[in-house]
């Protein structure tokens, strides 16, 4: 899978790095069990350090979302963490919240925002988009 | 462990004039990399000339591998990789020539190392070094300060006055280096850009001293700069006495201080110790956290 990094980003290139490793697992275009660059694939790939790569793969291995296995490479683990629906069911809620009002103060109805999520979905899952985007 | 590299309280002027460095503490270990940076005139230079015994201290003392890079050039020089962003290169000299000279010179030489740097940068072994353009110059410089396989390479801004393309062939080059070799990295560099690809540490050289020496991936987490509405009674002074502030300067109106921790956290430190409101905190790329840090602290005009 190919990645982008921006060094004038606000997110350090680490975390750049995991955010899009977790969207590609979220949307199954990383699948259960399936293997990552190395760490020195990817910092060639990248044109970034070696030890940002491996930041990365480091804090990714202790969420649980990666696992290294000695000598044969890094996988997306076989059991994804769930994280705990109860606790983030209340940030969803709330980041619904933050969605809705800003896309209706930016003249959006409530059919715009939900193609926005359609399109979110897509991107996330790696399908091409329904239309252009203007 | 013996560093890589070693200054310690290094000082060191040029005739009469007041020193360029007063008392530079910086060391690097086996694998590490350092970004130098510092505006014009910091001593960036004079840092590097002096690591690799092109200059004497005038107190303090440097080692490199333990070694004194005067005294025991020889065996240093073995072990270092360096291009300068003036390299002067024998300009009737071919590249094919330079490259026989240094081969000669090191019994380590990597000849496909060679072979494939002059691929990539599409080098010509023919071409008289007159006849290259600037950067097909510091390409050349490159595989002369590389194919021996250092266990330390110094570069001196070595995107200084290139193109893009060049400069991302020289990133790619010392990150392959890191990657196949661990080899240790000392750049100077304007482009912080290229700073934070590289990763490591940042050293900012101020004043003729170390002023931030940070490692670069947890940079962003644990510094931020705060805006603070001007009025209110509110001084430097009092600003610089809040806990974990680094830097403080007047812009315009406003003040702006380099703060140590995260925004949220930050914010709050603030806004308790100066009871005031409209306190903003943001993390900032390497680029804004650079000027924030450098920037002469003069009155701005009113």
């Amino acid at each position: 899978m190919q990645f982008v990094v921006n060094p004038s980003d606000d997110l350090p290139l680490y975390r750049q790095i995991m955010r899009q490793i977790t969207e590609a697992i979220a949307g199954g275009r990383l699948q259960r069990g399936e293997k990552l660059a190395s760490h020195r694939e990817l910092s060639e790939q990248l044109v970034i350090a070696p030890l940002t790569v491996k930041k990365a793969y480091d804090e990714l291995e202790a969420l649980g979302y990666i696992e290294t296995q000695r000598g044969r490479g890094t996988f997306v683990s076989a059991t994804v963490p769930v994280t705990a629906r109860k606790r983030q069911l209340g940030h969803l809620e709330e980041a619904a919240r933050k969605l809705l009002s800003q896309a209706y103060l930016a003249g959006l109805s409530f059919p715009d925002a939900v193609s926005l999520l359609e399109e979110a979905d897509r991107e996330l899952r790696g399908i091409a988009p329904l239309q252009e985007k203007k | 462990m013996t560093p890589v590299l070693e200054f310690q309280d290094v000082w060191r002027s040029y005739g009469t004039s007041a020193p360029v460095l007063k008392g530079v503490n910086l060391s690097l270990d086996a694998g590490e990399v350092v970004g130098l940076v510092g505006r014009n005139g910091a001593g960036k230079t004079t840092l590097i000339r002096i690591g690799m015994g092109m200059l004497y201290p005038h107190r303090g003392s440097v080692r490199v591998f333990g070694m004194s890079p005067t005294e025991q050039a020889v065996a240093v020089k073995k072990r270092i990789g360096y291009v300068a962003e003036d390299q002067a290169l024998p300009p009737d000299s071919t590249v094919a020539d330079l490259i026989a000279f240094h081969r000669y010179l090191f019994p380590g030489w990597d000849d496909a190392m060679e072979r494939q740097l002059l691929n990539r940068f599409a080098l010509r072994e023919g071409a008289k070094i007159r006849q290259l353009s600037k950067g097909q110059a510091r390409q050349a410089a490159l595989v002369c300060a590389v194919c021996h396989r250092p266990e330390l390479l110094i570069l001196d801004e070595p995107g200084g006055g290139l193109d893009p393309v060049v400069r991302r062939e020289f990133l790619e080059t010392a990150i392959q280096l890191l990657n196949r070799e661990g080899t240790s990295i000392l750049f100077s560099s304007h482009h912080m850009s290229d700073v934070e690809r590289i990763g490591g540490r940042v050293v900012l050289l101020d004043g003729g001293t170390v002023r931030f020496d940070r490692d670069l991936a947890a940079l962003r987490e644990e510094v931020c700069v705060a805006m603070i509405p001007g009025g209110h009674g509110i001084d430097a002074e009092a600003i610089g006495r809040i806990p974990g502030c680094i830097r403080v300067r007047p812009v315009f109106d406003d003040w702006h201080a380099v703060m140590e921790g995260q925004p949220g956290e930050t914010q709050r430190r603030i806004a308790a110790a100066l009871r005031i409101q409209g306190v903003r905190c943001v993390p900032v790329p390497l680029e804004e956290l650079f000027i924030e840090l450098a920037v002469d602290p003069v009155e701005q005009l009113q």
